[in-house]
């Protein structure tokens, strides 16, 4: 009887390893994008798009849809309204699973599904290229000598960029004035022309003005330094940027990663499916190409992996959150 | 009963003034004063919601104010029996059209739309209006989701036919 | 003269078959994306930019810039012809252009309308020929405040002096006001005046408010007074287009002052749509009398035009040389340029010199190209209108719900479209201005969160306002514009009173 049972489990397990192989999308694939055209998450989008175009890793062909409306809260209620539909994915940052906890909105993580995340952002402290900080002591020391005065520029409010500046003061005793602006382009320029002391840009929102020494990076927030690079300015390329936790900002890491989704109620067979034509979009010289030229970290996660990465960076962020009482309940 | 110009200045500012007060009040749960930090989220919309509902009863209080002045225009109908047909019998189809392409989609709702028109307003033959429709439907449908990629709302019908 | 070598070298770059094929694609695909309300040139770039990856990034460029000057012509032609704005910018030449057109004289409208527009484009390229390292250093000056300055001057310089009641004008500016605040306010990150529909969480769209209060609400004036376009039906000569281009040199100092215009707002960037808006604004204020504006006057169509087109080549500019997008188009195109590998920034003048001087080059050809091949078209174009009313009309009306709804892919947009059709119509039978209400939804937010951004710099004082030179005369303009029309018109008032009194 034993036997037979294990007989059996074997089976079984044959026939649902049969048909998670068996599923192929049964239209176009939409492509959905939590931000507007342009954006780093458009980009992000645009480029597997491409790959998978160009590799053929699909059958189907896909259509990109911008929903960035509400930060991006658009795209995921949009997964809401389409439970269950195996042929739409999602696009989108931390954002899908921090939003709900900082406006009300009508989804909550419970809508979305994880598939996979490709890519991971960093985040850099930057000042003005003739600016008198070079290190992030001095400007944690020239902040806690004026409370309130030092303004650092970020792209949104309440988002990722707030959220570390929040991090950033809740660690070192010390308060700034935040300024969001519309984007990264925008925060950048208000830095070079001496608008703010400070950003905390992606490397890609930056390295045009870095490249002109219109602005510096102080250090950069990971737990080791980024890989190494062409000098990008004054000799000195991405890899011999200091981590913040080394040189005085004990964050060990602010990441933001770039995630894909599928609606709840998608079934399993479907998810492993888009998680392997990801998996594969990962491999492509192409996509190692747009890694190096946005200055990304590649890391690819799925699974089991990616589930306990959302919970801790969740978690993180929901404790920075209270700290500064933006939960909404 | 006309409906004088009079009338229709009246109903006008006070669904104006409506919107206003559901601008302020909408705005009033954000906060509508002034934090150290400059002005709170509701204060711009509370504001010109207040600054809306103001301008609205202006205008009707104008308007009367014209009226006693003597002004024939506050008189005047404001659509004549035969404008009133004409307007409708194109705006009347409109709306169809959109609760059609709403439920049915663009495509149906589309061919559907000029087809009628062309036919009842238009004086065409019914086969010819027929085909307008079509026709106009295809074009849509090549320009947009072949050519551009750009997809258009679909419904029942086009699930069944396999379109996507 | 460096910068003359440098321009030269681009034209070699561009000068190749293999480039000017590119270009004339472009700016074909860029007209039929933009006279269809539906698609703009936002979409058509972003379709194009998954081709241009296998391209070298010149060609790539050059594709997509041509794309976006063809859509920014034919974005004009349906303005001028159905009252149907086909690009944001093109707004406000539907307020001369369509009475133009109206009046039986549609081609000479479009060819004003396409001849000013690439007068503007050429003075704009010239500019950034000359003057493209110190315009890049002056838009580093422009902080929040002085954001809100330049917003503050296009909203004075429009509303100053209207002919329409002063009480209606408040109303109309209010109510767009208020709709601009419907959404995600970015300074606050609150959602406001959305009250649960998820609908109105991207906030009212202004395309699809412009598509019912200008296509739907013209249509429904249209039809009371019979179903057919109203005087429209004129012969079509193409001596006509001869005829206009002759009259240009009439139109110098309107042209010079919405180049102007359209230069300062394209760099310091306030974009191309708030910048025809303002050209208008100053034309219909400094133009020698004559017949009213809105009644179909020249000018009317030749400042907006101009102005949309210098500021869109202008716009180019920020874009390269800061990485700051002024239109969606330029930030769709910005994206494309980091998928190529190059880095928008101050360095990529001289990093990339090969792709910045081709792509300057290659404007100068492809609006050259672009004017001659949208002429071509004006007598198809007007010839459009001879179709019968039953057919074309239902035409023009599917075709503006299609394109309400590929805004946002959203079907609740259709009955907005329907409710603001209404709204226009109504408004324009009780005499309520509709541009105030368009230009709040343009600039209101825009305004609004530069305006929020000053007060968290300066702790909440208004004296950031008059805190240095640049945003100091900015302001003083703008309130000079607002103030001196209407004391004009008073003191002319008083006179006039005395005049009476001493008669009497």
């Amino acid at each position: 009887m034993k036997k037979l049972s294990v007989g059996l489990t074997f089976a079984a397990a044959v026939v649902l390893a049969g048909q998670a192989l068996a599923f192929e999308p049964t239209r176009p694939v939409e492509f959905v994008v939590a931000s507007g055209p342009g954006g780093g998450t458009d980009n992000f989008a645009r480029t597997i798009q491409s790959i998978i175009a160009k590799h053929k890793l699909m059958e189907k062909s896909m259509v990109v849809l911008n929903k960035g409306g509400g930060s991006g809260a658009e795209a995921f209620l949009y997964a809401r309204k389409n439970e269950g539909d195996p042929n739409k994915l999602y696009f989108g940052t931390n954002n899908a699973y921090l939003l709900p906890h900082v406006a009300k909105l009508a989804y909550s993580m419970e809508d979305l599904r994880p598939v996979a995340a490709l890519a991971f952002d960093e985040f850099l402290i930057w000042v003005k290229g003739d600016s008198e900080y070079a290190t992030p002591t001095d400007l944690i020391e020239a902040a806690k000598a004026a409370p309130n005065k030092l303004s650092f520029a970020g792209s949104q409010s309440k988002d990722t960029d707030e959220t570390l500046v929040a991090l950033i003061e809740q660690t070192t005793g010390t308060n700034f004035k935040y300024l969001p602006f519309n984007g990264g382009g925008e925060v950048g320029v208000q830095l070079a022309g001496g608008h703010v002391a400070a950003n905390v840009n992606n490397p890609n929102e930056n390295v045009g003005q870095w490249q002109a020494g219109a602005i510096k990076p102080l250090c950069v927030f990971s737990d080791k330094p980024m890989a190494k690079s062409d000098p990008v300015h004054d000799g000195k390329g991405w890899g011999d940027i200091p981590t913040c936790a080394s040189s005085g900002v004990n964050i060990p890491s602010y990441k933001m990663p770039r995630t894909v989704w599928t609606a709840a109620g998608t079934p399993d067979d479907a998810v492993a499916y888009y998680s392997d034509v990801l998996k594969r979009v990962s491999e492509t010289p192409e996509w190692a190409d747009y890694i190096r030229k946005t200055s990304q970290t590649g890391d690819f996660m799925s699974g089991q992996k990616l589930q306990d990465f959302i919970v801790t960076s969740e978690k993180n962020a929901v404790g920075v959150f209270e700290a500064e009482g933006w939960l909404v309940k | 009963m006309r409906i004088k110009r009079l009338h229709v200045e009246i109903v006008t500012a006070i669904t104006l003034a409506a919107v206003g007060a559901l601008g302020a009040t909408g705005a009033l749960e954000l906060g509508v004063s002034w934090s150290e930090s400059g002005p709170m989220p509701g204060y711009f919309p509370f504001y010109v919601g207040i600054i809306l509902i103001v301008a609205a009863f202006a205008s009707a209080a104008q308007a009367i104010f014209r009226l006693k002045m003597g002004s024939e225009e506050m008189r005047e109908t404001f659509l004549e029996p035969e404008q009133t047909r004409r307007v409708l019998s194109f705006l009347l189809p409109m709306i169809v059209f959109v609760i059609v392409t709403v439920f049915l989609g663009t495509y149906i709702g589309t061919a559907l739309y000029l087809f009628y028109v062309a036919w009842r307003n238009g004086g065409y033959k019914p086969w010819i209006a027929i085909l307008i429709g079509v026709v106009f439907s295809i074009a849509l449908y090549f320009v947009f989701e072949k050519a551009f990629q750009v997809p258009l709302h679909k419904g029942p019908i086009e699930e069944m036919l396999g379109i996507y | 003269m460096e910068n003359f070598e440098l321009l030269m070298g681009g034209f070699a770059t561009a000068l190749t078959p293999m480039h000017i094929t590119l270009m004339i694609v472009g700016v074909l695909l860029g007209l039929i994306v933009g006279v269809l309300p539906g698609l703009g040139a936002p979409n058509g770039v972003s379709l194009l930019i998954p081709l241009t990856f296998t391209m070298d990034p010149v060609s790539a460029i050059i594709l997509l810039a041509s794309m976006y000057w063809g859509a920014l012509f034919g974005g004009s032609t349906t303005s001028i012809l159905f009252n149907i704005p086909g690009e944001p910018s093109s707004v406000a030449t539907t307020f001369d252009g369509y009475p133009m057109a109206r009046s039986g004289q549609s081609t000479r409208a479009l060819t004003l309308a396409f001849m000013s527009a690439g007068i503007g484009a050429f003075v704009g390229i010239v500019v950034i020929t000359l003057l493209s390292t110190w315009a890049a250093r002056f838009a580093l000056r422009f902080g929040a405040a002085e954001y809100f300055a330049v917003y503050f001057l296009a909203f004075c310089a429009f509303v100053g002096m209207g002919s329409a009641s002063p009480i209606k004008t408040a109303v109309s500016l209010s109510l767009g006001l208020l709709l601009s605040t419907v959404g995600m306010d970015t300074v606050t990150g609150s959602l406001r005046l959305t009250f649960g529909i998820e609908a109105l969480l991207s906030g009212v769209s202004f395309l699809v408010v412009v598509i019912g209060l200008f296509g739907i609400g013209e249509l429904l004036a249209t039809v009371q007074d019979g179903l057919k376009f109203r005087g429209v039906a004129s012969r079509i000569d193409p001596r006509d287009v001869f005829k206009t281009m002759l009259e240009l040199p009439k139109y110098f100092t309107t042209i010079v002052r919405s180049s102007a215009v359209g230069i300062w707002m394209g760099i310091t960037p306030g974009g191309p749509t708030a910048a025809s808006f303002m050209s208008y604004g100053l034309a219909r204020q400094w133009s020698k009398p004559g017949e009213k504006f809105g009644t179909g006057r020249p000018e009317g169509i030749v400042a907006p035009e101009t102005a949309d087109h210098s500021a869109g080549t202008c716009a180019m500019l920020p874009m390269l040389a800061l990485g700051v997008p002024s239109s969606a188009t330029a930030a769709v195109m910005m994206g494309g340029l980091m998928i190529w590998g190059l880095t928008p920034g101050p360095m990529l003048f001289t990093t990339q010199p090969d792709f910045v001087w081709g792509l300057i080059a290659s404007m100068y050809i492809s609006n050259f190209v672009g004017v001659i091949l949208v002429l071509l078209t004006v007598p198809f174009f007007a010839a459009l209108l001879r179709i019968p009313f039953s057919i074309i009309g239902p035409m023009i009306v599917a075709i503006c719900f299609v394109g309400a709804y590929t805004v946002a892919n959203s079907t609740s947009d259709l009955w907005l479209v329907l409710i603001f059709g209404v709204v226009g119509f109504v408004f324009n039978k009780l005499e309520f201005p509709l541009a105030p209400l368009v230009l709040a939804m343009v600039l209101g937010s825009k305004a609004e969160s530069s305006f929020h951004q000053s007060m968290i710099a300066s702790d909440g004082s208004l004296g950031i306002f008059f805190s240095n030179y640049l945003v100091g005369s900015i302001m003083t303009v703008a309130l000079a514009l607002l103030i001196i029309p209407q004391s004009l018109k008073f003191i002319k008032y008083l006179r006039s009173h005395k005049n009476v009194d001493a008669a009497a």
